[in-house]
């Protein structure tokens, strides 16, 4: 058996907060994507700066990523 | 049809004496039985008082069962405690042994205890049995509306290696009829309780066969096998699916089923020998919990929680009787902090190793314990033996797999519900693996779309059209660059603003000469980067249409500059010149007007051009 030492294991965030953490992260990273796009559409291809794409990605893609996560975790497919 | 009694005829015969010296030792002052029948599952709790008559310490107990019940031992435990009277006691370990000189036909255990039981000391040992398929249907076929009866066959006698002194037993009915059961002296049946002695020096090795026939709906739910998939998510879960396969162990049923008629009108007259629901208790805080099948949720479930336990009544999609089977599966979530640990290093699972069911018997039980991906050195402590082997499952962003450690059990009953423990190593580090896959994926979304936005695609690069396209890209981007000018210079207009209305309230006349002399600077940088780019413009052949738009933009910019130039000048002289505020509104107003008509136009301009 084992010993009194035992320490319970819990999630690195609580529970509850995924609903709230999903449709905040993703609604900022779909913001971010949208302006992603805006940028894309809008700007002449040689005034393009890639560096600002290339950011302007990657954060969306953080929130995106892990939005969809807590997405997952709040409607019950536990990853 | 001959009533089953072969069997016990055979066990007769073993009746012989086999005291060897060694184990005449021992006597057995008291010996009390009770067996419980009220389920299908056969209980049986045997109080034995052991005195060491001899003069050596004995250090085992032996216990004997014939061979058709051995069989059928699903759990066999034994408590101890030496002394007068009955104190705390502890569980014995018992083992299995073949002692010389015995008939084959018995199955012995033996009891070590944790010290040697020395001349004249008493010990209280209880022995608990639990049998699965001890109780035989008889009839072994019956119709709907039949009550099922069964058969319970044992010795009246304890049957012991010892000599016993004083004995009985008692055996619990479910109530209901008795069909019959062997009359010995002192055998009694009072309400559904069914005594035998008290019986006196019995000789080792008695056997001495009785049969009970009685009534017994209970359901007899037995689950050919149960797939129990465990899964642990780190992300603050635990898992838990169950795949039954229920069969109604009882008697068959034999003749048509009218489910309309009898089984929905009397269900309680016209089926008794069926069962329509199982519970399930499952533990505290679960959740999300679900019933289905192969076609999809089944809707008859019933659930209830309280602080510690939550209980679940579930009913099959038809009513069970004998010979029936059905399969569902259940399945529902725990929070991590209840089942999992950590300790010294490790992390484990304790949870319980059977099925929530009440009161069902598992032939086959195999439980699946899937760790998440990432955990190392996997362990497993059980509190009883079981088959044990190592998986990988692919589940939900895996990418290596989860490793799962299955557990195999023959003959699972509730006794069998005990914690076992699953021992793994796991960094926090790999919860991170699943949104970065996440991240990652979007990101080469992301990319894509970069790349399809950078790449020419065209296939003849030297189209009119195509080059026509060129070029209107190049003007698409000077007018951009001189979009950013115009709006350049609307800021250093704005900047002139704020300095008069600085003045206004400071009359600081210095400072706003600096202001304006500063824009003017900045005008004339502005008009000289302009320059190239206008000429670009007008060089390429694609602006005919932008031309004349950027050539009105420029005058009007022009002109509103000189205007702001020219009534920023005379506000300041006339600060300086120290007039009254209201005839320098009067003075400029007429300016004031047209700086404004032309800020809209210049403004309105830049839309249309934004929107090419």
């Amino acid at each position: 058996m084992f010993s009194q030492a035992a320490k319970a294991i819990s999630s690195p965030v609580p529970v509850e907060w995924y609903p709230t953490l999903a449709v905040v992260m993703v609604s900022v990273g779909l913001m971010l994507t949208a302006s992603f796009f805006i940028y894309e559409a809008t700007t002449s291809r040689r005034n393009r700066s890639l560096a600002k794409e290339i950011v302007t990605a990657s954060i969306a893609s953080v929130f995106l990523g892990f939005g969809s996560l807590f997405v997952l975790l709040a409607s019950g497919v536990y990853v | 049809m001959a009533p089953p009694l072969r069997l016990a005829a055979l066990l007769v015969v073993v009746v012989a004496v086999f005291a060897s010296a060694a184990r005449a030792d021992l006597v057995i002052s008291r010996a009390d039985r009770k067996v419980d029948l009220t389920s299908h599952i056969v209980r049986v709790l045997t109080s034995l008082k052991v005195e060491n008559a001899g003069s050596e310490p004995v250090s085992k107990v032996l216990l004997a069962f014939p061979n058709i019940q051995a069989k059928n031992l699903a759990a066999i435990r034994a408590f101890g405690t030496e002394g007068k009277v009955k104190g705390l006691s502890s569980i014995l370990p018992i083992e299995i042994v073949e002692p010389s000189g015995v008939p084959p036909e018995l199955t012995f255990f033996s009891a070590s205890l944790h010290k040697p039981l020395t001349k004249g000391k008493i010990l209280h040992l209880d022995v608990l049995t639990v049998f699965t398929h001890f109780l035989q249907p008889f009839p072994e076929e019956i119709t709907q509306a039949d009550s099922q009866l069964v058969v319970f066959q044992d010795s009246s006698h304890y049957l012991s290696p010892y000599p016993v002194k004083v004995q009985t037993l008692s055996i619990r009915l479910p109530g209901g009829r008795v069909e019959s059961y062997t009359k010995y002296g002192n055998t009694k049946l009072v309400d559904s309780e069914l005594k035998y002695g008290p019986y006196e020096d019995v000789l080792p090795f008695s056997y001495n066969p009785i049969i009970v026939h009685f009534e017994n709906n209970n359901p007899f739910a037995v689950a050919k096998e149960l797939i129990r998939e465990i899964e642990i998510s780190h992300w603050g879960n635990v898992q838990i699916t169950e795949h039954y396969n229920i069969v109604h162990g009882g008697a068959r049923l034999k003749g048509e089923f009218s489910c309309r008629l009898d089984y929905q009108s009397r269900p309680y007259a016209r089926g008794v020998s069926s069962f329509r629901h199982l519970i399930a208790r499952l533990p505290a805080r679960a959740h999300s919990i679900y019933y289905r099948d192969e076609i999809g949720n089944i809707s008859t479930s019933h659930l209830w929680s309280d602080s510690k336990k939550t209980q679940l009544e579930i009913e099959p999609r038809f009513p069970l009787f004998g010979g029936w089977q059905t399969t569902f599966t259940i399945g529902y979530g725990l929070p991590l902090q209840d089942f999992v640990f950590s300790a010294d290093g490790k992390r484990f699972l304790n949870i319980t190793f059977g099925s929530p069911m009440e009161e069902i018997l598992i032939e086959k039980l195999i439980v699946k314990v899937v760790l998440p991906e990432g955990s190392k050195d996997i362990d497993v402590s059980a509190p009883f033996p079981t088959n044990q082997w190592q998986e990988v499952k692919y589940s939900h962003l895996d990418i290596a797999g989860r490793p799962v450690l299955v557990l195999e059990k023959p003959d699972v009953i509730p006794e069998h519900n005990l914690h076992f423990q699953v021992y793994y190593k796991f960094n926090n580090i790999s919860l991170l693996i699943e949104p970065m896959m996440l991240i990652t994926g979007f990101f080469l979304l992301f990319v894509a779309c970069i790349a399809y936005m950078h790449t020419d695609m065209s296939i003849s690069k030297n189209s009119p059209s195509y080059l026509a396209k060129l070029q209107w890209d190049e003007v698409q981007a000077t007018v951009q660059q001189i979009q950013g000018i115009f709006h350049q210079c609307l800021a250093v207009h704005d900047k002139l603003e704020t300095s008069l209305h600085d003045l206004s309230r400071s009359g600081d006349a210095k400072s706003c000469k600096a202001a304006r002399k500063a824009a003017d600077a900045q005008f004339k940088e502005l008009a000289k980067e302009l320059k190239p780019l206008l000429l670009s413009v007008q060089s390429s052949p694609q602006s005919y249409q932008i031309w004349p738009k950027l050539e009105d933009l420029v005058a009007k910019e022009r002109e509103m500059q000189e205007k702001l130039m020219a009534r920023h000048a005379t506000v300041v002289d006339s600060v300086e010149k120290k007039q009254r505020g209201q005839d320098i509104e009067n003075r400029i107003s007429s300016q004031q007007q047209k700086i404004a008509a032309l800020r809209q136009e210049v403004e309105s301009l830049l839309e249309y051009l934004s929107e090419i």
